[in-house]
């Protein structure tokens, strides 16, 4: 069995159709004239044109000799090309036909002129069986040219599929081809479409192949473009085979034109979206900072001023007159002066007669009280104790005042102010070795610490404790100079420091006073700062000056 | 004794009700059912054309002819396709048991073997389409001149091929139990 393997057409060249022959109606006729006898149908339905179109298409596919094709299920055409110096007239040749274990039949072989000087021999024959083996003899002059076994079911060579139409779908990019299968019978599911379709105006176009369909729905075309289409049949080669039969006439349809791609406008909306909704979290975000900018708020003192619009309606006097602003007043004046020290130094001389009224009036009020030097100092303790206040600070000294009344001392020229000059000395009891008090004396050291009496301990010199041993080495002595009202400084002796201490509730200053040097102070008024200082046990005859001051 | 009576009744009323009922299978129209046991068939014929020697198979073979003459073919009753499509058959069953036995190969065995079962296959589905399978024995008596003598393997090969290809395509086709389901 010889396996019939058509070639493909390939392309849309035109320049290979077959050439117009000038005998095709006589062809035309004659195989009418053919069919008639023969099967006594009416074919004449064979155009000229479709004979053509298959002899050219087998004698570019065909090899063997004589090429031969089934159209239907009933006939068998067959036809061999000869050069023109070989070719002789159509009774020169015989074509002999015979089935498998059959008698063998002639067939009339009819010439036709072919282009290039060449003549093809027709030969048709009705009445073919199938499925059986067919050989195929051709003398000529009763010498044998050709020689060929078939089956007739394996050329077939059908006429283009009729009525291909292109429609649109009504989707984008697609297009609906659609066509009449050929009326053969028992083959229809047999059968095997190829559409191609192509750009109008291209060469490259796409194939698409369909088994036992009659329509066939094209996708992925371009929106508005117009596409040729063109379909061509074959059987599919199981049960049937044969060549590919030719195209049909390009169909032209134009494909939908493009819309806005549906994906397209979602996206852009969304993308839309998705920035709006960017702009409005940032515009949130930074609203703050925008308001400020565009609209500033204005600043108002409201907050500094409670109730002075809410209440008062603006009038700032009376919200001044109220306590409730003049309470806020205080704090700032407090705060913008230096707490005021209850004692300043002050260095006055001979203030005479000219004693503070209230002082005076302090001295008078107050009765008699007896107080020990102790006990006024013990107050110049606890007031130096509490702190720089002026209260205690005044009771102090109108104790001192009315303790002056109560002793009356012998007056002076000295004012009484005077007389309340008190002097601090460091006694040493062992005046030897004693080092001067500058270099221990320290502003920050409480007093107490350096009038520690009683205390003798040979510590080495640390800060407190060396102030203490030298404190503690020597007494403390003072005495108030209330007792001395003469301002006459009973000179101790050699042995004695004197100490002037003033402080100006900042700083103390500690200075070594010489006896004399008393002497010379004790006629003026000095005036500081009270500072703490134990009393010994038993006072001393020498009177220690307690320098203390407003 | 009466229950046993009532159960042999039964069985009787069954198998005689089942024998006129028509098979309960759905019909078979596909055709690439049948195109596929072609495809097989010629499968087995290509494989086994280069055998030497016949594969060792000797004897001559009745095969049915295959040849169809459309013409003829659409005048004859459906009936008769189906008598003659199913001895064909049968006498290829026959045949190819014949050279499953007489074969020593493996492969070919295998080739054989599966051409015979589709053989029987196909008779199920002539039977699905309410063709009344004739091809049991006792075969009717067919005349000669549908059947003719081979001697290889290849050609008997190739006859089978061309009867699957044909009549058997032809009548399954053109069943008039899938006539309705087509088109």
């Amino acid at each position: 069995m010889q396996c019939l393997r058509p070639l493909r057409h390939s392309g849309w060249d035109e320049s290979k159709r077959p050439h117009a022959y000038h005998g095709t109606l006589l062809l035309a006729i004659q195989i009418a004239q053919v069919e008639l006898k023969n099967m006594g149908k009416a074919s004449i339905v064979h155009g000229a044109q479709a004979l053509e179109t298959k002899v050219a298409l087998l004698l570019h596919v065909e090899p063997e000799n004589p090429k031969c094709f089934a159209e239907g299920m009933w006939d068998l055409t067959c036809f061999w090309e000869e050069d023109e110096k070989r070719a002789g007239s159509a009774d020169q040749y015989s074509f002999i036909y015979t089935y498998q274990n059959e008698n063998s039949s002639e067939c009339a072989v009819t010439a036709l002129p072919a282009a290039g000087g060449k003549r093809l021999y027709f030969c048709r024959f009705s009445q073919t069986q199938l499925f059986v083996p067919l050989d195929i003899r051709v003398f000529q002059d009763g010498l044998l040219i050709h020689n060929r076994s078939l089956f007739v079911e394996l050329v077939f060579l059908l006429d283009p599929p009729a009525n291909l139409t292109v429609t649109s779908t009504g989707k984008q990019g697609q297009l609906k081809a659609s066509w009449l299968p050929p009326s053969l019978k028992y083959m229809s599911d047999s059968m095997m479409y190829e559409v191609s379709y192509a750009m109008a105006g291209s060469h490259i176009g796409k194939v698409e192949e369909v088994q036992a369909s009659s329509e066939l729905i094209l996708r992925g075309l371009q929106s508005g473009t117009k596409y040729k289409v063109r379909i061509r049949v074959k059987l599919d080669g199981i049960s049937y085979s044969g060549y590919w039969s030719a195209w049909t006439d390009p169909v032209l349809m134009e494909t939908m034109p493009g819309d806005l791609d549906p994906l397209i406008v979602s996206l852009s909306l969304i993308i839309a979206l998705v920035l709006t909704l960017l702009s409005l979290i940032v515009l949130m975000s930074h609203s703050r900072f925008l308001l400020k900018n565009i609209w500033p708020i204005i600043p108002t003192p409201e907050s500094k001023f409670q109730g002075l619009f809410t209440v008062y309606g603006g009038d700032f006097q009376e919200w001044l007159g109220h306590s409730t602003g003049g309470l806020w007043l205080r704090p700032a004046y407090f705060y913008s002066e230096e707490f005021p020290a209850p004692l300043e130094v002050l260095s006055e001389v001979s203030l005479g007669p000219a004693l503070p009224p209230k002082a005076s009036e302090a001295l008078g009020e107050k009765g008699e009280e007896e107080e020990d030097e102790d006990k006024k100092l013990k107050r110049v303790d606890s007031a130096l104790m509490e702190g720089w206040r002026e209260t205690p600070q005044e009771h102090w000294l109108m104790d001192q005042l009315r303790a002056f009344h109560q002793h009356p001392a012998p007056r002076s020229q000295s004012s009484l102010l005077e007389s309340h000059d008190a002097y601090v000395t460091l006694n040493a009891q062992n005046h030897s070795g004693e080092e001067p008090l500058d270099d221990i004396l320290e502003e920050t050291l409480p007093l107490q610490v350096l009038f520690a009496s009683g205390r003798a301990s040979s510590e080495s010199r640390s800060d407190l404790g060396s102030l203490q041993q030298s404190s503690g080495s020597g007494r403390l002595s003072s005495q108030s100079s209330f007792e001395y009202p003469n301002h006459t400084w009973p000179p101790k002796g050699p042995g004695y420091t004197y100490m002037a201490v003033a402080d100006s509730g900042v700083s103390m200053d500690y200075s070594p006073m010489s006896s004399s040097k008393i002497d010379d102070i004790g006629k003026g008024v000095i005036y500081t700062n009270e500072y703490k200082n134990e009393i010994p046990a038993h006072r001393r005859p020498i009177g220690t000056p307690i320098h203390f001051a407003f | 004794m009466s229950s046993i009576s009532v159960v042999v009744l039964l069985l009787i009323v069954l198998q005689w009700a089942g024998r006129g009922l028509p098979s309960s299978v759905r019909p078979i129209c596909d055709p690439r059912v049948l195109d596929r046991f072609i495809m097989e068939a010629r499968d087995t014929e290509t494989a086994l054309r280069g055998c030497k020697a016949g594969c060792g198979v000797t004897g001559t073979f009745v095969v049915p002819l295959t040849n169809v003459d459309f013409v003829v073919w659409e005048k004859k009753d459906t009936g008769l396709q189906a008598l003659e499509v199913q001895s064909g058959l049968s006498l290829f069953g026959q045949a190819l048991g014949a050279v499953r036995e007489s074969v020593s190969r493996a492969a070919v065995q295998i080739l054989i073997d599966n051409n015979k079962s589709n053989i029987h296959s196909l008779g199920q589905v002539l039977r699905s389409l309410h063709i009344q399978d004739l091809s049991l024995p006792p075969a009717p008596a067919v005349g000669d001149s549908v059947t003719r003598k081979v001697s290889s393997l290849s050609e008997l090969l190739r006859v089978h091929t061309n009867f699957l290809r044909g009549k058997v395509r032809l009548l399954l086709t053109n069943a008039p139990a899938c006539q309705q389901n087509s088109t």
